[in-house]
């Protein structure tokens, strides 16, 4: 393994998005898509493909992307975390990250309407259950004439109700494999949820025959994708937990209480500076697992699990330090604190949760 | 400005003609620190060569290509640091070439029983006699005090002023009849720190560093260069991480620190022993201190390579170490339950854990407590407004006071 920098192209990368998101999802507009029928404005998600490539940042160049990897697809995460982007990015990255797994004669057609913001796409992974391990699959995958058909029941899949492909694991002759079938297939029938983030839709999905293309069958390429969501999502949440850091202490310094500001007692300043060591550490997991994953390193597969976990709770700790820090404020619709603390429930438990990652790091490490 | 090749090509000219001798013997050693490469950042007059921070990790992997260890004095020598910083031309030519040499050896005069996260509130007392100056007081936590030739004092010197103005900074001469030192006796059994009692103990004028009542400014700087150390930030190169080769990171993991410096188990190896392996508590728990570990193994990683921003990472090292100690403690204490009251011999395993977990308040207390290393980051880092001090602008004569002598030996 060798050694990992952060380049002008990195930073140059972080303005764009950074600058990007906040022009485009001022607090107000993320209310406003909240509140929406559908997270998803068709003009912005071109824009965002056309203009700024962010949906073919890791779709290879022969496929109209940029042929970039984890790290860059992090920064772009870290930075639409901030801003608890709602429209269906993540989603749409993690199943790029999972076409990319397959063979490009069945993908690459896919891979190339992503890069140009003609679809979005998303992974269906958990069931009812809420496993997030290939273990847990048992929507079924049979052969046909002329390809595969899925049947079983999804749930939990973001951005399912506006998705318009998506990559299912199901279970074939051979095990667990990633398949693609498309949104406006027969025998596909989508609930919307109702969720306590409303800045990440989630649905339920059943599949009845519903004909689907296989991309791996592979359980070492299952496992691949796993580790890269992981990394991936571990990348957003360092984000949203750094955003809600920055909440805390810029309301520390401006609350006043006992004639002076609040964040001048230890009581606070403590929290604060334990999420500060939390968002750092955060920080370097997440892209120590996405780099790892990119270069190709033995302990991504440790990287990964642990990144995910760390972030989770991190995000999940410093969005209730927000809120505690914020005092009777943060109770209000108003402040924003609450969007945090959502935003940081479902990201810790979705794509497993802290708990599993914990375990399955334990078995990786040797237990 | 010189450039990295050139700063190679010079390192290796030197290295060819002085090839380190087996034993890295005296005359070498004189020959290095007078040829500047041993300290390549200090001035090209003070036994350096006037090089900007970045270079030394250049020099750093020249000598590593010859076989030697750069001695960067620069960055550990401490004490020459603090001397060629606020010392006189004398000063310097006094001190920085023995120190360097390891001539002089240094200890540090600043905790005392009555100060220790309230460093200002010292009240060992330093007193004009001529061209010379009375101490008397105590110190503690003084390590390596009986190998030392001086030690860096702060002293109070005026106590009719605020706290941090009336402090001065000397460098005291130890072998003198003034300084008693005892060795503590600590909860681990060892006496590595010691007290130190100054009863009329003299210093010349001659040694006081830096102006009479600015002692508090030199030492910020004494304690920049202690961090500096701690941090093992050499002004590396841009940001990312460096990982070492041909080591395994997991098993390194596993093998914590604490456990490391005993020789001790790994706690993977040890929850199989104990058949613990398959409990889901210690498998979260496993999980939980295996991660403290790599994240704050890659912070470092980080702090190394990100020379903007390791700064604010270098201050969280010690918090997150504490934490990882406290918590190895705890999981390892968990895994042999009863056995953990049990020591020595009757229970090697138990023992270490035990030593560990006193050498766990080293970190959460020593150099800082977590507390105050909190203060820090909120305040230094989040820019958080300081607590009211009630002592802030009232001469320290008048100031409520902590005890100013205890001994523990």
């Amino acid at each position: 393994m060798g050694t990992f920098e952060f380049t002008d192209d990195h930073d140059a990368l972080r303005d764009a998005v950074r600058g990007f998101a906040a022009e485009v999802f001022s607090e107000a507009e993320v209310r406003r898509l909240m509140a929406a029928d559908s997270p998803l404005e068709r003009p912005v998600w071109e824009r965002m493909a056309r203009q700024l490539g962010l949906q073919g940042l890791v779709v290879p160049e022969e496929y109209g992307g940029a042929g970039a990897g984890l790290v860059e697809l992090a920064i772009v995460l870290e930075e639409f975390g901030r801003r608890l982007v709602p429209a269906p990015f993540l989603s749409t990255a993690l199943a790029t990250l999972a076409l990319l797994q397959g063979d490009r004669s069945v993908t690459g057609e896919h891979l190339t309407a992503i890069a140009d913001g003609q679809v979005v796409a998303t992974v269906a992974l958990a069931e009812d259950d809420g496993r997030w391990d290939a273990t847990g699959v048992r929507c079924e995958a049979e052969q046909a004439a002329g390809g595969w058909r899925l049947n079983g029941v999804k749930s939990y899949v973001a951005d399912g109700m506006i998705a318009d492909l998506f990559v299912v694991a199901a279970r074939g002759p051979a095990g667990v494999g990633l398949f693609v079938i498309d949104g406006t297939a027969d025998g596909l029938t989508r609930t919307d949820l109702e969720v306590f983030d409303r800045t990440r839709r989630l649905a339920r999905v059943e599949l009845v025959g519903v004909t689907a293309t296989l991309v791996t069958a592979e359980s070492d390429a299952v496992e691949r994708f796993l580790d890269a969501a992981r990394a991936a999502v571990a990348a957003e949440q360092v984000g949203g937990a750094s955003f809600a850091l920055d909440m805390a202490v810029g309301y520390a310094k401006e609350r006043v209480q006992f004639g002076r500001a609040i964040g001048s007692f230890q009581a606070i300043k403590h929290m604060c500076a334990d999420a500060f060591v939390d968002v750092e550490s955060a920080r370097s997991a997440a892209y120590y697992a996405a780099w790892a994953l990119a270069d190709g390193s033995p302990e991504a597969h440790t990287a990964a699990p642990l990144a995910k976990a760390f972030c989770s709770d991190t995000f999940f700790e410093t969005a209730a330090t927000n809120m505690q820090v914020a005092g009777g404020i943060s109770f209000t619709d108003e402040y924003p604190a609450h969007l945090y603390y959502r935003r940081a429930k479902s990201g810790a438990q979705l794509w497993g949760s802290p708990r599993a990652q914990r375990d399955l790091l334990a078995s990786r490490i040797g237990l | 400005m010189t450039t990295e090749d050139e700063v190679r090509a010079e390192v290796r000219a030197w290295l060819a003609e002085h090839p380190r001798p087996e034993d890295d013997g005296g005359e070498w050693r004189a020959a290095l620190v007078d040829s500047g490469w041993a300290a390549p950042t200090w001035p090209v007059e003070w036994y350096g060569r006037g090089l900007p921070p970045e270079m030394r990790r250049v020099v750093a992997e020249e000598f590593a290509r010859a076989g030697a260890k750069a001695p960067a004095l620069d960055v550990t020598q401490l004490f020459a640091n603090t001397v060629l910083a606020h010392g006189t031309d004398e000063q310097k030519r006094a001190f920085v070439r023995p120190l360097a040499l390891g001539e002089f050896q240094g200890c540090l005069l600043y905790s005392e029983p009555g100060a220790g996260s309230d460093l200002a509130a010292l009240q060992t007392r330093a007193e004009a006699d001529g061209d010379r100056w009375i101490v008397n007081g105590q110190k503690v936590w003084t390590s390596g005090a009986r190998d030392a030739s001086h030690g860096l004092l702060i002293a109070r010197t005026d106590w009719d002023v605020p706290k941090h103005r009336g402090l001065t900074f000397f460098l005291i001469p130890m072998d003198q009849p003034g300084i008693d030192i005892r060795p503590i006796h600590q909860v681990t059994g060892g006496s590595e720190f010691n007290e130190v009692f100054l009863t009329d103990a003299v210093v010349p004028d001659a040694n006081r560093l830096g102006e009479v009542n600015n002692g508090w400014r030199v030492l910020q700087t004494a304690l920049g260069f202690e961090r500096l150390i701690m941090g093992g930030a050499s002004g590396e190169a841009p940001r990312g991480f460096k990982p070492k080769d041909g080591v395994d990171p997991v098993l390194a993991a596993r093998q914590s620190p604490w456990t490391r410096q005993t020789g001790g188990a790994d706690y993977v190896e040890l929850a199989k022993k104990v058949g613990k392996a398959d409990d889901p508590v210690t498998r979260q728990e496993i999980a939980r201190l295996y991660t403290l570990e790599k994240v704050n193994a890659w912070n470092s990683l980080r702090a190394r390579a990100d020379s903007s921003g390791g700064s604010s990472l270098a201050s969280i090292g010690k918090l997150a170490m504490s934490r990882i100690q406290h918590t190895g403690v705890r999981v390892t204490t968990n895994l042999i339950e009863t056995e953990s009251v049990l020591t020595g011999d009757t229970s090697p395993v138990a023992g270490e854990i035990n030593r560990s977990s006193f050498a766990a308040f080293v970190t959460s207390i020593g150099g800082g407590t977590d507390q105050i290393q909190r203060n820090i980051i909120g305040e230094r880092v989040l820019g958080l407004p300081k607590e009211p001090e009630v002592d802030k602008n009232v001469p320290f004569r008048e100031v409520r006071k902590a005890q100013g002598t205890r001994s523990f030996s």
